[in-house]
């Protein structure tokens, strides 16, 4: 295993999931749980005679930046494509279920807690969603995923990392909807039906898959954060993500909830007035919403290098 | 007889020109102009049953809206064609056959119609010509498959006809060449007709007709691989080619073949191939498409130059921009040539290094499989020695030299011999073993009934194969027993490896006729993606100074 201080400026997007999980937190503090020794595998892969991994694809453990206790989740897209079954989908819940139970077990001891004190829940996703061969068991895994972050809620904060190799699709795109901050890279992606579905569903002529600038512009990481469904945007390597959380330690619950992209009546309403917005624009290609959000050079967005995209970009407000 | 008609008697061909030509004159609009919606009545005014005709299917570029309109003529006029191309990569191409226009097929590349090529000569469809290499089939342009009418392909024309080939001018002046000088009719189908061309890359009076087609021709990035892409295992066995051949054998000029064992390299030029202290030394001439992962060494200072068979989508700029490296006109864009780059590859360059689905125990390789007659293009006069050859270069000398039946053959006199490199890992893909006792071509030659199985490389010109387990260096082997234990010695866990003495192998280790990687001192924890000068399409952008624009599918953000 690469040694801490390497891993900072590894590639966000080539990291593997524990690599993503040792680096986020602070030098030698993750401690993994239920990991590969623990040999918790899938039944049903078992069943159906497909070889398993002894973490199931997801690396869970706890870990911390600064003061803050910091409970890690990270998918691992080199195992079935990062799917969540009935293993890695309870390795999720329990995690989050061990961050809010930490933090009710912390304010109850300490009345004087600083918010740096309380703990967070970050979650690095690559991942396409349900693992097909569990369906059901996956299916509902999703479901007790939400379950917890509904309950997380106004406690802990949930932070979503996306920016490797896979994405975040399928089921795992509305969880990683359901938290309170997103951060991205540019190589990230982010997005409910993924393109090659798109494409078979509704043919080539609608979304052609292998057009990866049009995926691209369709769901990475600019056209996200443009749209306001990614908060941030970092640099692709693990030191970025790392420095963006570390950024957002010590913040207020409040100041969470702000963040949060849906959640409130006036959320909603913002969304809805997005979705009035697509119907009324019936945009032909991403870049057209990008121009409407006061971007005079949309086409032009794309090359830019990260720093100056940032510097120049207009966000679309609704 | 009289004089005239003495001379008549033979300028039949002259006359039967004349006389198409003068079937299709109320078509022409402007100068040589004819209006797309025409092009059919075109095809049929020119076209006479049994000729043999050129659609320009390159490797890269394709005439595909004259390929779609030879597919709409009267089939009551013209039929049994013989249809003579370097590649048949698009439906429309093989729909001739299907739909009774054409007959007979001479070719050099199946690409992804090799399935239906299998089918229709099993099923009598096409009548098979021959399977040729590019430069086979140019030669018999100009020997006894001369076409009658070409069918070729262009960015931009004049109403004059001349062309504008640019980029992707590939085997257009070799097609053009054959067929009007020997009173043949030249159709091009262009992008766009100007008034004033950038440059002439064919002059118009070799050109009787031009036409712009409805959309742009269809062109297919096949050299371009994604850094993304490559692995450790490959990265692994580009360290050991670099170690264990191009530094062994201080290898100046070479043709990379198409996959991503020759990316990886590429892309570890400026790391490890610096750390080995090959800069000047190694890949200063080479034969290549403007291959994206070349950026980086290029930028480095590492080639002297790169002479190319085709173009590749995106690197126009970028090749534009390096005209101290490329061949480019008096316009500043590239100029290819399929013809001169496979002739500098057949003859000129020291090494050949590519990839390959098959080598069977006695290091014939082979890509076909069944059910698909595919051709392999180019790669076997490259992937030879040429027996023609006689200028000397170290590299080529000491290839030779190493050669134990050197003096059994020819006595005392030197020879070198070009490097013939496989790079292989043991399983390839779909876990499908490399090694094989006995290669598929043998199959595929019985169900398509050819008269010798498809082999690209033969055993006796291959010199080294690189796997994960080390390099065989075959040009060491004194017989065919101890090239045989050296292929097994690096076949890894496939049937043949396993067939591997302990003992025998330990002996070509001694005597330097299989490498490990310990041997050559390469040590396979280094073999990761960190070696890489560029790991994704990105860096390849942010290398060429924004210069390189990648075509949609390859951008990844």
């Amino acid at each position: 295993m690469t040694n801490w201080t390497d891993l900072q400026s590894c590639r966000f997007i080539e990291a593997s999931a524990r690599e993503r999980a040792i680096g986020l937190v602070d030098e030698g503090s993750f401690t993994e749980l239920a990991g590969p020794f623990d040999r918790v595998t899938s039944p049903h892969l078992k069943l159906l005679g497909d070889a398993v991994a002894f973490d199931d694809g997801i690396v869970t453990g706890v870990g911390q930046i600064g003061r803050t206790p910091v409970f890690v989740i990270s998918q691992e897209g080199r195992f079935i494509g990062g799917s969540v079954g009935e293993i890695g989908g309870a390795k999720m819940v329990n995690t989050i279920k061990l961050a809010i139970d930490f933090h009710d077990e912390l304010v109850a001891k300490f009345a004087d807690l600083d918010e740096e004190e309380k703990p967070m829940v970050v979650i690095s996703f690559e991942t396409g969603g349900v693992r097909l061969h569990e369906a059901n068991a996956g299916l509902l895994a999703h479901a007790e995923v939400m379950d917890q972050l509904q309950k997380a809620r106004g406690k802990v904060p949930v932070i979503a990392l996306i920016g490797s190799k896979v994405g975040a699709f399928g089921g795992m795109g509305f969880v990683a909807a359901a938290t309170d901050v997103i951060i991205m890279s540019e190589f990230g992606r982010l997005g409910l039906t993924g393109p090659e579905v798109i494409e078979q569903e509704m043919g080539k002529e609608e979304f052609d898959a292998s057009d990866r600038a049009l995926v691209f512009r369709t769901t990475g990481g600019r056209h996200k954060y443009i749209m306001g469904d990614a908060n941030f945007l970092v640099e692709n390597s693990i030191a970025a993500f790392r420095e963006q959380v570390s950024a957002l330690t010590g913040l207020s619950i409040e100041a969470f909830e702000e963040m949060r992209r849906i959640g409130s009546s006036a959320k909603v309403k913002a969304q809805l007035r997005a979705v009035a917005l697509a119907a009324q624009m019936q945009p032909g290609d991403a870049t057209e919403v990008w121009s409407h959000a006061g971007n005079t050079d949309a086409w032009g967005l794309i090359d830019l290098p990260l720093s100056d995209f940032l510097a120049r970009v207009e966000r679309l407000s609704v | 007889m009289t004089n005239d008609d003495k001379r008549n008697s033979w300028r039949k061909r002259a006359a039967d020109t004349a006389a198409r030509k003068e079937a299709a004159a109320p078509l022409f609009v402007k100068g040589k102009e004819v209006l797309a919606k025409d092009t059919v009545a075109l095809l049929e005014a020119v076209i006479r049953p049994f000729d043999i005709v050129n659609i320009e299917g390159n490797n890269q570029k394709q005439a595909d809206f004259l390929a779609d309109c030879l597919n709409k003529v009267d089939r009551g006029k013209i039929h049994d064609l013989h249809m003579v191309q370097s590649a048949v990569p698009l439906p429309a191409h093989l729909d001739l056959f299907e739909n009774g226009i054409a007959k007979k097929l001479d070719f050099a590349f199946g690409g992804p119609q090799a399935g239906r090529v299998a089918k229709f000569i099993e099923n009598g469809k096409i009548e098979l010509g021959a399977i040729h290499t590019y430069l086979e089939l140019f030669g018999r342009y100009f020997l006894d498959l001369t076409p009658r009418v070409s069918l070729v392909c262009a960015y931009k024309a004049d109403r004059k006809g001349n062309l504008y080939t640019g980029f992707n001018t590939e085997d257009t002046p070799a097609i053009v060449e054959a067929t009007k000088f020997r009173e043949g009719i030249v159709i091009a189908q262009v992008n766009e007709i100007v008034d004033e061309l950038p440059r002439v890359d064919i002059p118009g009076d070799w050109v009787d007709a031009v036409i712009q087609s409805p959309k742009p021709f269809f062109i297919e990035p096949l050299f371009t691989r994604d850094p993304a892409l490559v692995t450790d295992s490959q990265i692994l066995l580009a360290m050991l080619c670099l170690k264990g051949i191009y530094a062994e054998y201080g290898v100046t000029s070479m043709n990379h073949g198409i996959g991503f064992l020759t990316s990886a390299i590429e892309l570890i030029l400026p790391t490890y191939g610096l750390e080995l202290g090959l800069k000047g030394k190694c890949c200063t001439h080479m034969i290549l498409n403007p291959h994206p992962t070349m950026i980086p060494a290029i930028e480095e200072g590492w080639v002297d130059t790169i002479h190319c068979f085709g173009g590749e989508l995106g690197m126009e700029d970028y090749v534009a921009s390096r005209p101290d490296i490329f061949f480019v006109g008096p316009d500043g864009s590239l100029r290819s040539n399929r013809a001169f780059a496979q002739t500098a590859g057949h003859y000129a360059i020291d090494m050949f290094i590519g990839g390959t689905l098959q080598i069977d125990k006695y290091g014939n390789s082979s890509t076909a499989t069944a059910g698909r007659v595919a051709g392999f293009g180019g790669a076997p006069n490259m992937g030879c020695d040429a027996k023609g050859r006689r200028h000397p270069t170290d590299a080529w000398l000491k290839c030779g030299q190493e050669l134990p039946s050197l003096e059994r053959d020819i006595g005392n006199i030197p020879r070198g011999k070009r490097l013939v490199v496989q790079g292989v890992e043991t399983f390839g893909e779909g876990r499908k073993p490399v090694f094989v006792e006995e290669l598929d071509a043998w199959k595929l030659a019985k169900s398509a009934n050819l008269p010798i199985p498809p082999v690209m490389i033969y055993g006796d010109d291959l010199t080294h194969i690189v796997t994960e387990d080390g390099i065989a260096y075959l040009n060491r082997c004194k017989d065919m027993e101890a090239r045989m234990a050296a292929i097994r010695a690096v076949a890894g866990f496939t049937e043949i490896g396993l067939a591997a003495k302990p003992e025998e192998t330990r002996a070509l280790r001694e005597a330097g006729i299989v490498k490990t990687p310990a041997d050559l001192g390469v040590d396979p924890n280094r073999a990761t993606r960190d070696l890489l000068a560029a790991k994704s399409m990105r860096d390849l952008v942010t290398w060429s100074g924004g210069l390189y624009n990648p075509p949609a599918r390859f951008r990844n953000w």
